[in-house]
């Protein structure tokens, strides 16, 4: 594709059809927007460009022209502000909203070209989403939440109730099957968000901004879970977040957005030791400045340049706390495990250099 | 035009629009008064001028009833069929069954509490004499509301589908609402001769309304994530429907159902006017026109209770989600066939007769006595404020004051002496900075000089259109001086304003009270305590039981009229001024309190603006109440679109009765988009 060139978009796989693939999204809000894009579109120019004439018709231009593949079985992160369209780009991924132009395949079909029919079939079987706000049906038990997927796609009662104890199991609610969703604490409701996206055994995993409305506790204890339900399933998932830690810790890959465009799509280390511009740079500065980058990572094991033992670090040290220790020496210091043996030597030098580079 | 010529004009101060609209009225008001006698159709709209309007309506009217009466003859046939099923079961059914089936739907329903409720209210109907009656009306009742909830259901469901076709229906549910009962029950009449069906389907129209409205307020409230799940989970339209939005909307969509339970009893009761079936209404018109006030009483009563545990049942419903256990629910439905096994035992298996009939006279005794012996002190209520109050508002302080009523004659030298007054009075208020407080006293003035119903018809449409210019903008001031001048050519004028007169005083007076019970209510927890059950019961209650008490005390009359119609309307001024009040942020009572104010400057300079959009809003329920209120009025003596309307049910004319309603209808939306109008730019000001 014309527009996707050029952002070092890579697959992890290349041998691999991408699970998912889009092209030239385009979001529009306005009356009648589709013409009015074609308008704008005909005038030529850049994304930007078109936006801007947009813009000026009274148009808002919620995604821009969004460009991404996600291999089969990649965890595919998409981050940025709130307002900068990525919600709605999943909205339009999954045709919650119609997008205004563009291209989305899933597993090879083109999803913009299937009838509402076949989309209500890509839902039942292939597809899963889960809600920021959960999203959960407030007259249904648990249970009943859980199997609504197959419930509207004919299956009986039984038969339903009895597919759907494994993955309650699996997101830890056994016991709780009868229980309302007005009886759930945060973190529960969002159990029976995840079990119900699943019960379709779909192979394509939406998850917009799952565990934002949650206590950082509950977050960081779902997050884990999840990653653990991910390995288990190896399904192809797109995760929307506003909180870089999430996402530096989740992805495999991340996509950043700002007002409507992707402007960097890379690894975790990607994005913090290369930000392509500075609003990426913003991003990244508040996470890696020595708070998420252990001591171990600048640890020279084989050096036998005589190290300074009075301090001694531990590995899994934060840079910041090492450099709080070794404040006041010149030389290398030592690095211990728990059991107090020598594991090697950091200078203090290389601590001050790794927290610069991130700035 | 020179440039020279412009600059000034542009350098010129603008007045603001209130004070612009203000003058123009005072303006139109000065140059009518001054050429009254010159002009005399500057006062009085000339007959000449007016169009047939009644009579046009009513030949088209009749046409089209007429064509379309085999179908609804058909319709009342097939409706028949229900009825008197419904009617079988409840009348024919024994009432040990009734109670105990009502009691253990309480029971399931609310526990306790609702179990004793119901199996009071029911006792106390079955004890009171009027057992059949009541379920008489029920069977109406039960019949109505199913097709209320059915059409209003899937208006609100269309309206939900059909997003283009939302403004126009929401339109109409407002006209359903705003033209008066009485009115539809003549082309109802006429469609489906004289009998109970009338009364079911004028039931039917008038509580599906709310049932749409809550219905469509419902699924639009549904959660925005719980509607795109369902689309995820890959429910086909008709499932989310289905399945997803409308039980998540349960809650809302059984406010709708209690809401339309009590409009269908109300409305079943005030159908009894036109007779043909022997319901509780009918008992309570009978009794009254008899003049037994103690029997009118106690059937009033039961009207009361039967609203008050319809609703509370229904009402918890809606609320609560707890159900209570099932095997006192069958334990009580099981005692109540015993008990009517038992009756036919003992061979005894119509209703008792009242307990109540022996107490009903007494109470008709002594209201007897006690009017008698304090007749003097009620007429003097009654002529005092006759001629102290109603009548200067009414036909103007220069015909009201007379020797006889006042004990001097008016002349004009005391209209110029009061005019000259109010002016210099307003000039000083102008002076002073209030130029909207001078205008309006001197406007006052003029109305109660004048009198509301013999004001001149340019000052009232330029008044209505320079409020409604302030309150909204050009639109609505075109709108309602459109609206008017229907009026006005129909030549329904003079009721309309005599109309306007009494439910304008009994607005006055609802808000003067009103507004201090709610004040009173929120500075004081103690007096809402006490007031919030009667305001309760006052909403609960059928609008037709409001004339039994003021009827007692005041026979029939303008003033029984006026008291009813303010006994109704007060209760949203006292809702909503309290509301208001109590709702101001506690950071912004804080930082009053820590600026150094009172309590009382606390309430005038902080809470009392900050109600103001709430406190309009009650206003504007308060009209609509009143206008309600005053077509019923009709049945114990008022002047103006009121009687017409009841005039016309009896004599089954089609045409004024849709004509006057259609006039009433108008009053309402006009004084309604005002007010809200007004709501609306005050809520904007403060940036709500």
């Amino acid at each position: 594709m014309e527009t996707c060139r050029g952002r070092g978009d890579t697959l992890i796989s290349m041998a691999e059809q991408p699970a998912i693939s889009v092209a030239g999204l385009w979001q529009v809000f306005g009356s009648d927007a589709a013409s009015a894009f074609r308008r704008a579109q005909n005038d030529g120019g850049s994304a930007r460009d078109i936006a801007g004439r947009l813009e000026n018709q009274g148009y808002i231009s919620a995604v821009r022209d969004a460009c991404f593949e996600v291999a089969e079985g990649e965890l595919f992160v998409i981050m940025g502000l709130s307002g900068s369209g990525k919600s709605t780009l999943l909205r339009g991924i999954s045709r919650l909203v119609e997008p205004t132009a563009g291209h989305v395949s899933i597993e090879g079909e083109d999803v913009l070209a299937a009838s509402k029919a076949r989309m209500t079939e890509l839902r039942r079987s292939r597809i899963g989403m889960v809600f920021q706000h959960f999203g959960l049906f407030p007259h249904m038990s648990v249970i009943d939440n859980v199997a609504f997927p197959l419930k509207v796609g004919g299956m009986g009662r039984r038969e339903r109730h009895d597919k759907v104890q494994d993955i309650i199991e699996m997101v830890g609610l056994k016991g709780r099957e009868g229980a309302y969703p007005r009886e759930l604490s945060g973190g529960q409701r969002q159990r029976v968000g995840i079990a119900r996206s699943l019960a379709g055994d779909c192979s394509v995993w939406f998850l917009d901004e799952p565990f934002s409305a949650l206590d950082p506790l509950i977050r960081r204890q779902l997050q884990d879970e999840f990653l653990d339900i991910r390995a288990r399933l190896n399904t192809t998932i797109v995760f929307i977040t506003h909180d870089i830690a999430e996402a530096l810790k989740l992805a495999d890959r991340i996509a950043i957005m700002r007002d409507g465009e992707i402007v960097q799509i890379g690894t975790p280390a990607d994005i913090v030791l290369h930000p392509v511009d500075d609003y990426v740079r913003e991003f990244a500065r508040d996470v890696v400045r020595g708070r998420h980058a252990k001591v171990g990572s600048i640890m020279r094991a084989d050096d036998d340049r005589a190290a300074n033992g009075t301090p001694g670090l531990r590995p899994d040290m934060t840079l910041e706390d090492a450099l709080a220790t070794c404040m006041a020496h010149y030389e290398p210091v030592a690095v211990y495990d728990d059991g107090g043996n020598l594991l090697g030597t950091v200078d203090p030098q290389d601590i001050a250099s790794a927290l610069k580079a991130d700035r | 035009m020179s440039a020279s010529r412009e600059l000034p004009a542009a350098s010129m101060p603008r007045l603001p629009r209130g004070q612009l609209a203000a003058l123009l009225t005072l303006f139109t008001g000065a140059i009518c008064l001054l050429l009254q006698d010159y002009a005399p159709w500057m006062v009085r709209f000339p007959e000449a001028w007016t169009l047939p309007a009644t009579e046009l309506v009513g030949a088209g009217l009749d046409a089209v009833l007429s064509a379309i009466k085999p179908v609804m003859r058909a319709w009342s046939w097939l409706l028949s069929f229900p009825m008197s099923w419904a009617n079988a079961v409840l009348v024919g059914s024994p009432w040990p069954l009734i109670i105990g089936a009502f009691t253990a739907a309480g029971w399931y329903i609310g526990g306790f509490r609702m179990a004793s409720l119901t199996f009071l209210g029911f006792g106390f109907v079955l004890l009171s004499g009027y057992w059949n009656e009541s379920m008489n009306t029920l069977s109406l009742v039960s019949v109505s509301v199913p097709l209320a909830v059915l059409a209003g259901g899937s208006l609100g469901i269309l309206a939900n589908e059909v997003p283009r076709i939302r403004a126009a229906l929401l339109a109409t549910l407002d006209a359903m609402q705003t033209i008066p009962t009485f009115a539809y029950l003549t082309p109802l009449l006429l469609l489906f001769g004289f009998g109970p069906v009338v009364g079911l389907v004028a039931s039917a129209i008038y509580a599906a309304p709310p049932m749409a409205r809550n219905v469509i307020l419902g699924l639009e409230r549904v959660d925005p994530e719980v509607k795109e799940a369902s689309i995820m989970s890959g429910a086909s339209r008709w499932q989310q429907l289905f399945l997803v939005e409308i039980p998540a909307a349960g809650q809302q969509i059984m406010v709708g159902v209690n809401q339309c339970l009590m409009a269908s009893l109300s409305m079943v009761i005030i159908a009894a006017v036109i007779g043909g079936f022997n319901d509780i209404g009918w008992e309570v018109l009978l009794t009254m026109r008899k003049a037994q006030f103690g029997q009118a009483f106690l059937a009033g009563l039961v009207i009361v209770i039967f609203a008050i545990v319809i609703d509370r049942l229904s009402g918890s419903l809606a609320l609560e989600r707890k159900r209570h256990d099932r095997r006192v629910t069958w334990g009580l439905l099981l005692a109540g066939a015993v008990g009517a096994v038992l009756l036919a035992l003992t061979g005894a298996d119509a209703a008792p007769e009242g307990v109540f009939s022996a107490a009903a006279v007494a109470v008709d005794d002594s209201l007897g006595a006690f009017t008698a012996a304090h007749g003097a002190t009620l007429d003097g209520i009654k002529t005092s404020a006759m001629f102290y109050g109603l009548l200067p508002l009414r036909i103007g302080l220069d015909q009201a004051v007379l020797p006889f009523t006042w004990g001097f004659q008016w002349t004009s030298a005391m209209s110029l002496w009061l005019f000259a007054v109010a002016i210099l009075a307003g000039l000083g208020l102008a002076a002073t900075g209030r130029h909207m407080a001078g205008a309006g006293l001197v406007i006052a003035v003029g109305v109660v000089e004048t009198g509301i119903a013999e004001l001149p018809w340019p000052f009232v449409i330029v008044g209505t259109m320079a409020l409604a210019w302030v309150a909204q903008g050009t639109r609505l001031a075109v709108l309602s001086a459109a609206l008017l001048g229907l009026v006005l050519i129909s030549g329904l004028w003079d009721r309309a304003l005599l109309s306007l007169y009494l439910s304008g005083a009994a607005v006055v007076a609802c808000v003067v009270v009103g507004g201090a019970i709610g004040l009173l209510s929120a500075v004081s927890g103690i007096a809402w305590m006490i007031i919030r059950p009667i305001c309760d019961m006052l909403q609960t209650i059928p609008l037709f039981v409001f004339l039994i008490p003021t009827l007692m005390f005041f026979q029939i009359g303008e003033f029984s009229a006026f008291l009813a119609i303010c006994a109704y309307a007060v209760v949203p001024m006292i809702r909503y001024t309290r509301h208001g009040l109590v709702s101001t942020p506690p950071e912004m009572l804080e930082a009053a309190t820590s600026s150094g104010a009172t309590p009382w400057q606390t309430m005038t300079d902080v809470r009392m603006p900050y109600a103001a959009p709430t406190i309009l809003l009650g206003l504007n329920q308060t009209i609509l109440y009143a206008f309600a209120m005053l077509v019923i009025a009709a049945l114990i003596g008022t002047t103006g679109l009121g009687q017409s309307i009841y005039l016309a049910l009896g004599q089954a004319d089609v045409g004024l009765g849709v004509s006057a309603g259609a006039a009433m209808a108008i009053l309402a939306f006009v004084a309604d988009r005002l007010a809200q109008g007004f709501a609306e730019e005050r809520r904007k000001a403060l940036g709500l």
